[in-house]
């Protein structure tokens, strides 16, 4: 079983995970960023699941792990969908809508390909197999949309204080994921430090985004750079 | 059309440079896996005794089980 610690930042994810949701109906968030809400929604959901399970079969279990690997792999097509919803605010005055909805399905069905290609080279266990691969890939598309979309971002000189803090902390979340995974693998003696590290940076997503529901209104605009004084 | 065609090249750009990252990422990895949902702890897998390099397989979460031979 999980020690003290463990079950203590759990729950810190948990309630965080909650607060989300509640900033977000407090503020009259919840519609309008509908599909980030969703998946957080999902994730508290699946969390208490996880809960459930790991005390009723333990954390060594067949079945806590696979309700945990097939949750992820659902809560990732989620936080997939999530991230093509804030490219569609981003493009909301382009008109580009109907082209973002075209490139996330193309860009899933591309993914689902991929990893549906990749497997069918091993022959047991096909779906539990897909599913681990599909959530991986899924993973790293979602690390280089999070950077392209806070390229564009960039590019287009987007102002709206909220969905920055959205993006930038997406942007963050996957980062810190990728540099504590990278690290186990460069240094595994520090594996005890930073294994547990990566359940605290689980918590760092629901706690960003409840800071931008609750402290940052939606009419909340990041002044623009002063103009440069071209000397004639 | 044009524009369609801008939308399909992306993507397809997006998803190379997307397992490019990843087989640079995990080129050099134990074979676990990157998990981005939440902050439950991750279920405990039979290779987890000693300070030994864990076998380089993705596939490592099922049971007690054969491991497939892959092409990792």
């Amino acid at each position: 079983m999980p020690g003290p610690f463990t079950y203590f930042i759990w729950f810190v994810g948990i309630l965080c995970e909650a607060a989300v949701l509640v900033c977000a109906l407090k503020k009259g968030a919840f519609r309008r960023y509908l599909l980030l809400n969703l998946y957080m929604a999902g994730l508290m959901i699946v969390e208490l699941g996880r809960y459930r399970i790991l005390s009723q079969y333990g954390q060594s279990s067949a079945q806590y792990a696979y309700f945990y690997y097939y949750s992820d792999a659902l809560l990732t097509i989620c936080l997939y969908f999530a991230l093509s919803s804030l490219y569609s605010h981003v493009f909301s005055e382009m008109k580009a809508e109907r082209y973002v909805k075209m490139g996330t399905l193309l860009l899933l069905a591309g993914t689902a390909a991929f990893s549906g290609a990749v497997v069918l080279q091993s022959s047991a266990k096909l779906l539990t197999h897909f599913v681990l691969e599909l959530s991986q890939n899924l993973y790293f598309v979602g690390v280089v949309l999070t950077y392209v979309l806070w390229a564009a971002i960039l590019k287009l000189k987007e102002t709206r204080t909220r969905l920055i803090q959205l993006v930038l902390s997406l942007g963050i979340y996957f980062s810190l994921l990728a540099a504590n995974y990278a690290i186990r693998n460069l240094y595994p003696q520090l594996g005890a430090v930073v294994a547990p590290l990566a359940q605290i940076f689980g918590t760092f997503l629901p706690v960003a985004w409840a800071y931008a529901f609750w402290r940052l209104p939606e009419e909340a605009r990041l002044a623009p750079a002063r103009l440069a004084v071209i000397p004639r | 059309m044009s524009r369609k065609l801008a939308v399909v090249f992306l993507t397809m750009l997006i998803l190379v440079g997307a397992m490019g990252l990843k087989t640079v990422v995990t080129a050099h990895g134990d074979g676990s896996l990157v998990m981005a949902n939440g902050s439950s702890p991750v279920p405990i897998t039979p290779y987890k005794n000693g300070s030994s390099p864990v076998p380089i397989t993705p596939y490592k979460v099922n049971g007690s089980s054969p491991v497939p031979i892959t092409p990792y």
